[in-house]
């Protein structure tokens, strides 16, 4: 591999990192908070890529679908947590198995109304023309839309880093995330709390369906592809902390891509050692705050 | 007059009545269970479809058994003089779920025969069950090329392809008019093997040298830019090679947005390509040469006529996996005629296959008794704005292609 080359996978490496960034963020917060297994976190990628098609169709303006879509979703993930995650709250023993039961069932559901509802067929949504563009790199085109997608990713962690560091909501969810019962004894309604948050995670999944969809397109399936993904960094970067997101996120980026580059039947079998290394040797994950 | 009580050599009246009673029953039963047993050549026709109707190749288990569909539907919905019913099951992409599903047709459901199977892996995990249980399998996609070599088994006939064909003709076409120095990039499955194997037999035969292989992740192949980077690497020539269902359209959109697609000509088996994934790819695909057995603008009557009711039917144009699925209907058809409706006997239906030939909507189409798989033609087509849409148009007839029924030639 010479520098050329090494550079260019260094830069795809970063896109892709950036793209499992903005996927891993909402799982790593939900499962750290609220202790939630949460096996629709695909499902809520791959629906927001589908409204955000839809919105880019039929508002034409990518701007808005990228705004609107993880709204729409964050809602819908409110009523879920509401409605369904609230009622499985508790300290059982079982209580991981039952959650797991019932995202499951639920992405399930929703990859059956995906495609009952926008066909089987694989889409793909176009970029916004204002990063339609490529810049010339050695041998190739590198294109903006991907290298924007970088800039995003480091944008959208800083500003949940300033969120968790600064704000006192942000004070209120980290301390959630290491002892509930406290912040519950402090007066704080931190059944809201959990609401936001499983709200926010879906958002976040939702914005990461709209922008990884032009370059990972739309079709059924594409959910447990991005689960497995997700579930893969938050593993190994740590649940609860945003460092371990986005830290999981480098890593496992890197090494997927890599991985393709160099040994290309081998790099899915690389990122599941790399997953199992980790939790040999650190079961929290690399940053992580509680134990997976 | 008992009392009720069993002594050594008295028999009870109730002892009596459950002995007399069980015989009773048993003499009853025999004959209920001889009429359930073998299936009678009269009732309606079941045939267990087995295609994917979820996940990556949803669109191709859709397509096949809508087209089905519309032939029996064309036809009085019947052959052989037996009603046609239809029952499916989602083959998923995992060959064991598939096999519980074939299992469950077969048994359970008592189906005259089995149809569908769209993946090489899943029809390789069946095969054996099929072979045990002498049931006939007429394959309507997989193209796993074993099928009709090594891994031949009288009960697995096929309508559609084998892996060989799409690309042997098209290496030695490619290596006179392309390029000397070719990459292959391919998903890490059968398909994919099958796929380099023949392209490399022909284009090194015709002077050709493969200078890269590329082995993807299957199913999940993620983002193919680490690919695409590796192949503008190693500059070749051409580009050949085969992905279908959601990867093919992220692995042609990232050939397209890193700028290959004016410098490295795509060559492709015509599944990458083909009418279902085209709208998606855009215009990164314009220009892409592919080979294939059938084009959607292939320009004969059977076409005209299918892909038009085809259009209408389902508001989306026919695709290459549509009109295997109308094949295998129409072989059905064909083989109930032969045998009169009499599904009890399965090597006269295996027979019958053999003889079978009709003009299909792709040319000129029989089964071909050594590879069990069709007689057809090959064809070379070009990615082309027709009409402001993208089509694959026909640019060339690669001639007629059968299966040589060993690995001779990849």
């Amino acid at each position: 591999m010479n520098l050329e080359n090494l550079i260019i996978q260094l830069l795809n490496g970063l896109v892709f990192s950036m793209l499992l960034f903005v996927m891993a963020a909402g799982l790593s917060l939900i499962f750290g908070l609220m202790d939630v297994v949460n096996l629709s976190h695909g499902a809520f990628y791959l629906l927001g890529g589908y409204i955000g098609l839809t919105m880019v169709r039929g508002l034409g303006n990518f701007w808005l679908a990228l705004v609107l879509a993880p709204l729409l979703v964050g809602g819908l993930g409110l009523m879920v947590e509401y409605l369904l995650l609230r009622r499985l709250r508790g300290t059982g023993r079982h209580r991981h198995l039952h959650q797991v039961l019932l995202t499951f069932g639920l992405a399930l559901i929703a990859a059956d109304l995906i495609r009952w509802n926008w066909g089987a067929y694989v889409e793909s949504v176009p970029g916004p023309p204002l990063l339609a563009g490529q810049l010339p790199l050695f041998n190739i085109q590198f294109p903006v839309y991907r290298l924007a997608l970088i800039g995003f990713g480091l944008a959208l962690a800083a500003a949940l880093w300033m969120f968790m560091g600064r704000t006192r909501l942000g004070a209120i969810v980290r301390a959630g995330v290491s002892d509930p019962q406290m912040v519950g004894g402090l007066g704080i309604n931190i059944q809201l709390v959990f609401a936001a948050v499983f709200a926010l995670g879906t958002a976040l999944a939702a914005l990461a369906g709209v922008i990884g969809s032009p370059v990972l397109s739309l079709y059924p399936g594409l959910d447990l592809e991005i689960l497995i993904l997700t579930f893969a960094v938050v593993v190994v970067g740590g649940l609860g902390t945003l460092k371990g997101a986005f830290f999981g996120s480098l890593l496992i980026g890197m090494a997927d891509t890599f991985g393709k580059a160099l040994l290309p039947q081998f790099s899915l079998f690389l990122i599941f050692a790399i997953m199992a290394l980790v939790l040999l040797i650190r079961p929290s994950g690399l940053f992580g705050l509680k134990v997976a | 007059m008992s009392t009720g009580r069993v002594t050594g050599r008295a028999i009870s009246r109730r002892t009596f009545l459950k002995v007399a009673g069980t015989f009773g029953a048993a003499a009853a039963a025999g004959p209920l269970l001889a009429a359930c047993g073998p299936r009678a050549a009269s009732g309606p026709l079941k045939i267990g479809v087995l295609l994917p109707y979820s996940d990556i190749y949803a669109v191709l288990g859709e397509s096949i058994t809508e087209a089905m569909r519309m032939f029996f539907e064309e036809n009085n919905n019947e052959a052989g003089g037996r009603t046609v019913e239809l029952i499916t099951e989602d083959e998923t992409t995992a060959p064991d779920v598939a096999l519980q599903k074939a299992r469950k047709l077969v048994e359970q459901d008592q189906v005259d025969f089995v149809t569908g199977v769209v993946s090489s892996g899943v029809l390789a995990g069946l095969r054996d069950y099929i072979e045990t249980n002498k049931k006939l399998l007429i394959c309507s996609n997989a193209g796993a090329n074993p099928l009709s070599r090594a891994g031949k088994t009288p009960y697995i006939w096929r309508t559609s392809f084998t892996n060989w064909m799409p690309n042997w003709p098209v290496g030695t076409w490619a290596a006179e008019n392309v390029g000397k120095r070719a990459f292959i990039s391919v998903p890490d499955y059968a398909a994919g093997q099958n796929t380099i194997d023949s392209f490399t037999n022909s284009f090194t035969a015709a002077g050709g040298e493969v200078i890269g292989i590329q082995k993807t992740p299957f199913p999940n192949m993620g983002d193919p830019a680490p690919f695409i980077a590796e192949i503008a690497d190693a500059a070749p020539e051409l580009l050949y090679s085969f992905y279908s269902g959601g990867a093919a359209v992220t692995f042609v959109k990232a050939y397209g947005d890193f700028g290959l697609a004016g410098q490295i000509p795509l060559m492709s088996s015509g599944f990458m390509v083909e009418e279902d994934v085209l709208p998606a790819q855009g215009e990164a695909a314009l220009g892409v040469r592919s080979g294939l057995h059938w084009a959607l603008l292939l320009d004969n009557p059977e076409n005209k006529k299918f892909t038009e009711a085809y259009k209408t039917r389902t508001g989306k144009d026919a695709n290459v996996f549509a009109m295997q699925g109308y094949d295998t209907a129409h072989v059905i058809a064909e083989m109930m005629k032969v045998v009169q409706g009499d599904t009890t006997n399965v090597d006269k239906m295996i027979e019958s296959l053999g003889g079978i030939s009709f003009a299909s909507p792709r040319g000129s189409f029989s089964l071909d008794a050594n590879s069990q798989a069709p007689r057809h033609h090959i064809y070379l087509r070009d990615v082309q704005n027709v009409g402001g849409a993208l089509h694959n148009v026909v640019i060339k007839d690669l001639g007629e292609i059968v299966d040589p029924g060993d690995d001779s030639k990849g």
